[in-house]
This record gives C-alpha cells, structure tokens and sequence, in this order.
C-alpha cells in the first residue's frame, strides 16, 4: 500500500499570513509514480457551492517509489481562515501522487489570530430611519 | 455555534448523497440510455435529483465527463458556459448537460449541433422534450426522511420533516437549505 506524508516543520499548524509553511514530504509508492504535487491551497465549504484555490504547487517530476524532499512555501497575505455562519474557509497542503488516487491532505489555519478568525452573526439589521429633507406637507 | 464546515447539511454532504430511487435502480436506467444510443433526459421539478442522478449516470459510464450547468443559479452567463464546452467533441465524452430548459429552440439546436457526438449525452430539465426521457424525478416525505437521517439522525427525531416537505412543495434542495439554517443556529 502507498503512503504519501506531509510533515511540517515544528509540527506546526497555525501560520500568520505571509509567514514561511516549510517541511518535508514522503513517499513510499507501489509503483512508481509520473509526478508528485504539493499544492498549498484554500478551499470553502458551507451552504452554498465550494471554492477551492490553489494558491502555491510544487511539483516532483519523476520521484521513484520512495523518496523524501524538503519544500518551503511563502504564504500570501490572504485570505485569513474563518468561519462565519453560511462558509467556512480552510487552507490545506495536499500532495498528490500523479497520475493516480494517492493524495495525502494536512489542514493549517492561517490567521492573524491563534485560531480561525469567527465572524459572529450581526443579528437583524437596525430598522433605517426616515429622513425627511424639505418642507413637511401638512 | 456550528462551523459551516460540519455542517451536516453543507452542500458538500448534500451533494456526496447517492441517487436513490424506489422505481428503478442505477442499472435498469443506463440499460434505458444505452437501448437509446446514450441519449436520454431526466426530468422532474425542482430540488428532486435531476443533477445528482445526472452526475451518477455519468460517473457509471464513465469517459471524459464534460459538466454544463445552465441552471438558475449558475454564475456564468449561457453563451460562456457553452462556450466552455470541448471544441472537438469526440465518442469519448460524455456530457452531461444540466438545466437543458434554459436553453430556447435556437440555442439548444447549436448546443447539440456541438453536443452530438459525444458517446453520451444526459441533460436534465422539467419537462420532456429535447431528449428522450429516461427518468421521471419525484420526492416524497419518506424520500426526505431517509436522505436526512444519512445526514443527521437528530434532526429526524426532532425536526417536522412532514410539514417542511409539504412548505417546500417537494422540493429537497430546499429542504435542506433550511436544516442547514436549523443546524447553523442551534446552540452547541
């Protein structure tokens, strides 16, 4: 059985945004393997359709059936994980064996604050007053 | 407060449910598009599985499967979409066209000008007409029931699935958009 790992440097799974995401990758294949990518990506999930952007890939050409290299990304400014009421946004490294079924996916929460950043409900919006300008009909 | 993410009714959970159906099974059904060259429509109204029954066809027969989504709710405009079609459309490919109603006479006789050579092609829509009908789509309470106890056993025990299936007029999308509202706003 094929086993791809994704090991972070510190076991590290909380980055500021901007902040360096480096580690190392394994792979122990059955059969060798065309291609392995490391994406470094942002997904949503929630109520309405999913999003999912790759942010950073790597690719590994021609890696044999077991291997390990280091690899070190720069994480953009944003967006920061969070999670409100109607989505979640969540990044993750995945590495992928291609072509092929193999991936293997870490989760990391990229925030300024030490966990995902909560949007709160604001509740029902304040009724708006009416602001009459001009002479008032009697 | 729940995060959106586990959610049971995200759509990523909604739209993971199998294609289920008490009057026929997945095999009878690519049997029908088969014995029709691969041509077939499935219709039904709103929120009753169109999509989901549409995608497991495809999933089963396999090829390069090509997904155009013409419905309501789609983002891009129908002229791109189409657009985003292979420009060669080849045996191999099999498309699956969603929302074939939006589509006039005009467009849709372009669209399968482009469409028909591809080794199948499933479109859904309300009503029949363009295709060959293969499926009708139809919900009933029980149908609900089963669908969200996959999802959350809880909400069956608790939640009025009757009288929400009958204020959705079947429709399970619907449905499911308000447990997703339940669950977002329950405490814990």
């Amino acid at each position: 059985m094929s086993e791809l790992r994704i090991d972070l440097d510190g076991n590290r799974s909380h980055f500021l945004p901007g902040d360096d995401v480096a580690g190392r990758v394994v792979w122990r294949l059955t059969e060798p393997s065309e291609a392995l990518e490391l994406r470094l990506f942002w997904h949503t999930s929630g109520k309405g359709t999913e999003d999912v952007v790759i942010a950073r890939s790597h690719r590994f050409d021609a890696p044999g059936t077991y291997g390990e290299q280091e690899f070190r990304f720069r994480l953009p400014a944003g967006p920061y994980s969070f999670s409100g009421t109607l989505i979640t946004l969540a990044w993750s490294l995945e590495l992928v064996s291609l072509p092929g079924e193999g991936t293997e996916r870490v989760d990391i929460v990229v925030a300024p604050t030490p966990v995902e950043v909560r949007l709160q409900s604001l509740g029902r919006p304040p009724k708006s007053e009416i602001i009459r300008i001009g002479p008032v009909r009697r | 407060m729940i995060r959106p993410v586990d959610n049971p009714f995200a759509s990523r959970y909604v739209e993971a449910l199998p294609f289920r159906c008490a009057a026929s099974n997945l095999d009878d059904l690519i049997d029908r598009l088969v014995s029709q060259q691969g041509r077939g429509a499935v219709v039904g109204p709103h929120g009753s599985g169109k999509t989901t029954l549409a995608e497991a066809l495809a999933q089963r027969v396999g090829g390069d499967i090509v997904r155009i989504h013409l419905g309501t709710e789609t983002r891009q405009p129908l002229t791109s979409t189409i657009r985003s079609l292979p420009r060669v459309v080849e045996p191999r490919h099999t498309i699956v066209l969603d929302g074939a109603e939006q589509l006039g006479p005009v467009a849709w006789w372009r669209t399968w000008r482009q469409l028909r050579s591809a080794g199948t092609v499933v479109i859904t829509g309300h009503k029949p007409g363009r295709l060959p009908v293969i499926h009708e789509c139809s919900t009933d309470p029980d149908l609900l029931r089963e669908l969200v106890a996959e999802l959350s056993p809880e909400i069956v025990e608790t939640f009025d699935l009757d009288e929400l299936f009958s204020r959705h007029q079947g429709n399970l999308r619907l449905c499911f958009r308000e447990l997703y509202d339940v669950c977002a706003t329950s405490e814990g």
